[in-house]
């Protein structure tokens, strides 16, 4: 078994949930407060 | 291969605009321009009615004593705030509207700066954030102005503010003047006071009261955020300004020392080799390497086994088809590089053995050159100097001076410290003995190399590097090669330091010097480097363009200069040196790219295999031209 290896492959759905979970949170992130600038013009 | 990662790239991008924006923002608020006159609206008021317009303000000084002043005499006014201010004294604000006085906006950086609609958001964004409202009452206006921007004497404004008997005051409350004429004018009989307009403000949503918490954080905190940035570049710009030096100082020592083995040369070393070339399908180049073995002019034995590892397009075949004395080929199942590699080495008849790649040219002295530092016992492996064969074009150019100004001088620096952290696959050579000390070559690693390397060190065996041993690669010829291919360099050193952590706390030079070496020049630079690119852009776009074109420019005649040294010190030409500063725009952020995808495959934990390059079979560069094997 190489070095870094997950056997299981339970880190790597770990870390795709970590990076669905950042990179959502940032769209929704951008997009309330972009939306929220426009609406205020 | 598994498909990469990818949504981290993603997480990755939007995390660095977030980062950009806030920082954008804050230099944004911390400028500010001059006022901006805007078209005033006519508001009728009866006779003798007074409304006290403030402007410039909430000010943490003036604000409180005006509020106190305005208390006193029962009146109620305007504050036409700005909304930088807002943000910057949010009590203040607060006080403002719990005495009742009506808020109206005025600007946001400056007054009567609402014109452009984005500030008139990002106003209304701090005033959600101070007071949890929005006002409807935006912008002054036509008034009567009060004179307070131009005379002091009181008894004037006090005439100057009544000389239409009525309307709307224009006034400032962020200095002293603002509560006295209001002091006066309350003391000037028959006058009532009243708010510009009986609006009430209006409840903000909570979106709104979020953005200005955004706005408000970003305005108060971007500075932080700078000073974050700016700590990492420090550590980045010293560690590249280190590195540097290092590179120049030791490579200035190491030549010197040649120069003065060269007056007093000890003996010729030349015991009989044995060259182990593990191939996978390597057929468009296996021929080359082979013949170029076979020209060398070594002067004692030199044993040739090519070990073809489960080839599909016949590499062993044409290694066979040669018919040249001395070359054994063994095939067998494939079972990847470093079973390849232990094959060879128990085949193996001498005490020496070279290692090499399938798609590496050695020149006729190559190999006697590799060999002589073993003529000191104890040293336990060589590495060559391994050039790029195929310069043509700009990723090649790219790559031959990455060889020479990086690997080639960091090799050299690394052997003054000695603890070379990788022989190279493509031309090294090992004793027999320390092989067998460190049980072969092992597959825990996608670089094989490296981990080896590293445990000969930790085994107690000297590595040395030799320069004169030059031998000639295939560098891949497109971006997506490129990448693949430090991707699995990258990735590989990172699970060899891992898996030797623990020469950290050994006595010896790899564990002192080399896994720190490791450290901070292949992962601590690479990951803060992406920071300074991000901070010129932010200088080029926001804050001061000239100086970051400056401190740009600086850096990279810096290590240009380090480049051209490097290229001289390895007698190259410095003709390909022009490629240099595009290097700074596409390929450096390649190999940032490279070391995070690294490090989240790490995390991941996603098992690679083996990646091949795809081969032309042109070494174009190469002594005697095009070697290019039909």
């Amino acid at each position: 078994m190489q070095i870094f290896v997950d056997a299981n492959g339970s880190r790597r759905v770990v870390a795709r949930l970590v990076s669905l979970t950042v990179a959502i949170g940032l769209i929704v992130f951008a997009a309330v407060i972009g939306g929220t600038l426009l609406e205020m013009w | 291969m598994r498909r990469a990662p990818r949504l981290h790239w993603i997480s990755i991008l939007l995390g660095l605009l977030v980062l950009m924006s806030v920082v954008s923002f804050h230099a944004y608020t911390a400028i500010r321009p001059e006022p901006v006159q805007h078209a005033r609206e006519h508001r009728d008021l009866p006779e003798r009615t007074l409304a006290l317009a403030f402007h410039g303000g909430p000010d943490p000084k003036w604000t409180p004593r005006l509020l106190a002043t305005l208390r006193e005499a029962g009146i109620k006014a305007t504050f036409f705030v700005t909304g930088t201010q807002v943000t910057r004294n949010p009590d203040v604000t607060r006080r403002i509207a719990d005495e009742g006085h009506q808020i109206a906006l005025d600007g946001f950086r400056v007054e009567g700066d609402l014109g452009n609609p984005l500030n008139l958001a990002f106003a209304q964004a701090a005033l959600a954030d101070a007071l949890g409202t929005h006002t409807r009452l935006v912008g002054a206006p036509v008034e009567v102005d009060s004179g307070d921007r131009d005379y002091q004497d009181i008894g004037t404004l006090v005439r100057m503010s009544l000389q239409h008997g009525g309307g709307v005051v224009r006034l400032h409350d962020d200095g002293s003047i603002g509560a006295d004429i209001a002091r006066e004018l309350a003391r000037t009989p028959g006058y009532r006071f009243v708010t510009v307009t009986g609006d009430r403000p209006v409840e903000a949503t909570a979106t709104e009261r979020f953005t200005g918490a955004v706005t408000t954080w970003s305005q108060r905190n971007g500075g932080l955020v700078l000073t974050l940035l700016g700590t990492a570049i420090a550590i980045a710009a010293l560690l590249g300004l280190l590195r540097t030096l290092m590179q120049l100082g030791l490579a200035h020592t190491d030549r010197r020392l040649r120069r003065e083995g060269e007056h007093e040369p000890p003996p010729w070393f030349a015991p009989p080799v044995s060259v182990v070339i593990p191939a996978y399908n390597e057929a468009v180049n296996i021929a080359a390497t082979v013949r170029s073995i076979a020209a060398n002019n070594h002067c004692a034995d030199v044993e040739v086994i090519v070990v073809d590892d489960g080839s599909t397009d016949g590499t062993a075949d044409r290694a066979e088809e040669l018919g040249l004395p001395g070359v054994t080929v063994i095939r067998q199942a494939n079972q990847g590089k470093p079973a390849a590699l232990n094959t060879g080495i128990r085949k193996a008849k001498h005490d020496v053995l070279v290692l090499l790649d399938g798609d590496t040219i050695f020149e006729p002295g190559t190999i006697g050159e590799l060999v002589q530092p073993f003529a000191d016992s104890q040293v336990g492996a060589v590495s060559g100097n391994a050039k790029v064969g195929n310069r043509r074009g700009l990723l090649g150019r790219w790559q031959h001076l990455e060889y020479c100004a990086g690997s080639n001088l960091d090799r050299q620096i690394l052997h003054a410290l000695r603890c070379i952290p990788t022989v190279p696959g493509a031309v090294g050579a090992f004793r027999k003995a320390a092989l067998t000390d460190v049980g072969g070559v092992s597959d825990d690693t996608l670089a094989e190399d490296t981990d080896l390397t590293m445990a000969v060190t930790r085994a107690g065996w000297r590595v040395a590097y030799r320069q004169q041993a030059k031998a000639w690669t295939e560098a891949p010829s497109t971006v997506h090669g490129l990448f693949r291919q430090r991707y699995r360099w990258s990735y590989g050193t990172f699970q060899a330091m891992w898996k030797h952590r623990g020469a950290l706390l050994e006595k010896g030079p790899m564990g002192r010097f080399g896994l720190i070496y490791l450290l901070a020049f292949h992962l601590l630079l690479p990951m803060l480097a992406p920071v300074m690119d991000l901070y010129v852009l932010y200088g080029f776009i926001v804050a001061d363009a000239p100086l970051a074109l400056i401190v740009w420019t600086v850096f990279l005649l810096l290590q240009t200069a380090s480049a051209g040294y490097a290229l001289r010190l390895d007698g190259e030409s410095l003709k390909p040196l022009w490629a240099y500063p595009l290097q700074q725009l596409v390929y450096r952020q390649l190999m940032y790219a490279v070391v995070i995808q690294s490090l989240i495959t790490a995390w991941h934990g996603t098992q690679l295999r083996w990646m091949s390059v795809r081969r032309t079979g042109l070494l174009t560069d190469a002594p005697g031209g095009t070697v290019h094997v039909t």
